[in-house]
């Protein structure tokens, strides 16, 4: 497996509407404009509500500009079919969510294959590296239990794994430590920051956390839809 | 991986499952009963039909409608190549035996001579060669219009009513039109003949055979409301010789050459009966699967909808797996899935419980019931193309829920 280029994303006058009732609408984007070169790491911090999940939603394809323009690699995206962009979804994009979403139906092996799946990685690859990714997020050996069996650290773990397993060029991360302690945390940063480096895939990394936020080497400061701050360096 | 939602809503969600599942099974079972009792009962009489003695029956509009019986019989055996004619009365009657209790029973009035070569191959050995019913013309009795002459008061008697009420031949029981002890005659048992127990049920079984003229006059129809004779029969059946029989445009011109006699009523050779008997059993299967149908449609429509509710109550999961970039035909694929296993759960036990239930009926049901469920057919073919309905219509049920998945907002499912 070669994983996905890591792509240029850029956002250009971005603003995102959403219907709230009959008459209401809430502008939880409005106009930004952000520019994610490949390789680097960001940190997207901010109150609640101010936006943060919709401009990673927007930055990994799950959502579309009310008004302007998603950009990857110099080309717009808003044309791209739902299948374009399903596929590029898959093959470049990592999320990790910050309720972590894993499929109840579906083991912890089984959900961090699914992404390989439905790439088309042989049976016994998927597996192999199902298996070697949950050991290195620390789950050697829980890789049959559901779910519902695992503890709130542990689902965030296989969430991380999940995220990893088609090697994205965009690792897109909301709370990725919420539910862990200091030493998981720790190690799951470690993680993501090698996989950052080995691949020099584009980090974006929505928290509260100092200590995640610390890693970033760009901090992006949200607030009321609009990004007020980008500032450079550890 | 388990197939079915996540560990919080599965107690519910296999409830709906079970309730759909219920729903087309019951859907489903209804056509399997129509279909292979009505396809087994058409079966059956086509069977009759052709393995008949005779190859002409005239019939009549109304009940007991055929009149002037013995006269018409008289005058179709005048037809060069007619080997036979033997009209038959049908009347429910009752029987006292010695304990004074009435029996229901069936007795067939027949004219001796006639009967007999009518009798298909199966039939003709269940019957003595020569009925023992004395006058073999029933001539003595009734004559040019009048039923002067003595009655024989002969009968016989079908073997499982022999057996049910230790009958036998030289015995006496008396006939009544009702089950008024009063108007009941004797009658002497002169012979006993078998019947198909596999085709009928035990009161079915209950006959009696004896002459025409006998039974008419014993159930009023030797005699009309005013002073005319009806001398009447249910149908008349006419047997021809072999090279006519064998031979459709001879057999045809015979008919003709009844149905000039008796243009009122209805002349038709077996083969025409049969036509019609075929076009009824096709017009019936249309019937029922018209009313099947509605049972389909319902537990579809059921299917559809809990569908579309799983794909409500799994939209976080759909939006998942959306969401990582699994391809639309992944998600339709497992919504469609869903739709046809239950489906095909529906369709199977539907059919199994179809089965079973005409089985327990061909086993424990009384009367024509009984009679008609161990007629049933079960034709493979047939279930196996209903089942495949039900499946190819289930792919119609989950397609809309599928595409309900297909348009879930991926930012509101994921909120």
């Amino acid at each position: 497996m070669t994983g996905g280029v890591v792509p240029t994303v850029e956002l250009r006058g971005v603003e995102r509407t959403y219907e709230s009732g009959e008459a209401d609408e809430v502008r939880a984007l409005r106009g930004v404009d952000l520019s994610l070169p490949p390789g680097e790491v960001v940190s997207i911090e901010g109150p609640s509500g101010c936006g943060k999940t919709s401009l990673l939603n927007l930055l990994g394809l799950l959502d579309a500009p009310t008004r302007g323009e998603v950009r990857w690699d110099g080309r717009s995206v808003g044309g791209r079919t739902d299948r374009e962009r399903a596929r590029l979804r898959l093959e470049r994009v990592g999320f990790i969510f910050q309720r972590f979403y894993l499929l109840p139906t579906l083991t912890a092996r089984e959900n961090v294959e699914l992404p390989m799946r439905a790439l088309g990685t042989p049976r016994a690859d998927r597996q192999a590296r199902a298996s070697a990714l949950l050991a290195e997020v620390g789950l050697a050996g829980r890789e049959r239990a559901f779910p519902h069996q695992l503890s709130g650290g542990e689902e965030q773990r296989v969430a991380v794994a999940r995220a990893l397993a088609n090697q994205p060029g965009l690792l897109l991360a909301d709370e990725p430590t919420g539910e862990l302690d200091s030493e998981n945390t720790e190690a799951i940063l470690a993680l993501l920051g090698r996989v950052q480096e080995e691949r020099k895939a584009t980090l974006v990394l929505v928290t509260h956390n100092p200590a995640v936020a610390g890693r970033a080497r760009r901090h992006l400061t949200m607030r009321d839809g609009r990004v007020v701050g980008d500032a450079r360096g550890a | 991986m388990r197939l079915w939602g996540g560990h919080g809503r599965l107690r519910h969600q296999r409830l709906q499952t079970i309730l759909t599942v219920a729903a087309l099974a019951t859907a489903v079972a209804l056509p399997v009963v129509l279909l292979s009792v009505g396809g087994g009962v058409s079966q059956h009489e086509l069977n009759d039909l052709e393995n008949a003695g005779y190859q002409i029956v005239i019939s009549a509009a109304g009940l007991h409608g055929v009149a002037n019986a013995h006269a018409l019989t008289d005058r179709i055996l005048a037809i060069p190549s007619v080997t036979a004619a033997s009209p038959v009365l049908s009347v429910a009657i009752d029987v006292f035996l010695g304990s004074g209790a009435a029996v229901p029973s069936l007795a067939e009035g027949v004219i001796p001579d006639q009967f007999t070569p009518t009798l298909g191959p199966t039939e003709s050995g269940l019957f003595p060669a020569h009925l023992p019913l004395g006058d073999p013309t029933d001539e003595l009795h009734y004559a040019n219009g009048t039923y002067a002459g003595p009655a024989n008061y002969s009968i016989l008697v079908s073997s499982p009513f022999a057996q049910a009420y230790s009958l036998s031949v030289g015995q006496s029981v008396k006939l009544a039109p009702t089950a008024n002890d009063s108007q009941a005659v004797a009658y002497n048992i002169t012979g006993i003949f078998g019947v198909p127990l596999g085709t009928l049920g035990e009161v079915g079984a209950f006959a009696l055979l004896l002459p025409l003229s006998d039974l008419q006059v014993m159930t009023g129809y030797a005699h009309g409301p005013g002073v005319p004779v009806p001398d009447a029969a249910d149908t008349l059946e006419v047997a021809v010789t072999g090279a006519v029989a064998t031979n459709p445009t001879a057999l045809n011109q015979v008919r003709n050459e009844i149905a000039a006699l008796v243009p009122y009523y209805g002349v038709s050779t077996l083969s025409q009966e049969a036509e019609q008997l075929q076009t009824a059993a096709s017009v019936l299967t249309g019937f029922y699967l018209a009313l099947s149908s509605v049972g389909l449609t319902v537990g579809l429509v059921f299917l559809a909808l809990v569908m579309m509710r799983r794909v409500e109550s799994d939209r976080r999961s759909i939006g998942v797996r959306r969401a990582l970039g699994l391809p639309a035909r992944s998600i339709v694929g497992r919504v469609l899935l869903q739709s046809v296993v239950v489906a095909g759960l529906g369709a199977v036990i539907g059919v199994v419980a179809g089965i079973l239930l005409v089985e327990g009926l061909a086993t424990w049901a009384t009367g024509a019931v009984q009679e008609a469920a161990q007629l049933a057919i079960f034709v493979p073919l047939t279930l196996a193309e209903l089942t495949g309905a039900v499946l190819v219509l289930s792919l119609l049920a989950g397609g809309s829920a599928a595409r309900a998945a297909l348009r879930l907002d991926l930012a509101e499912a994921l909120r």
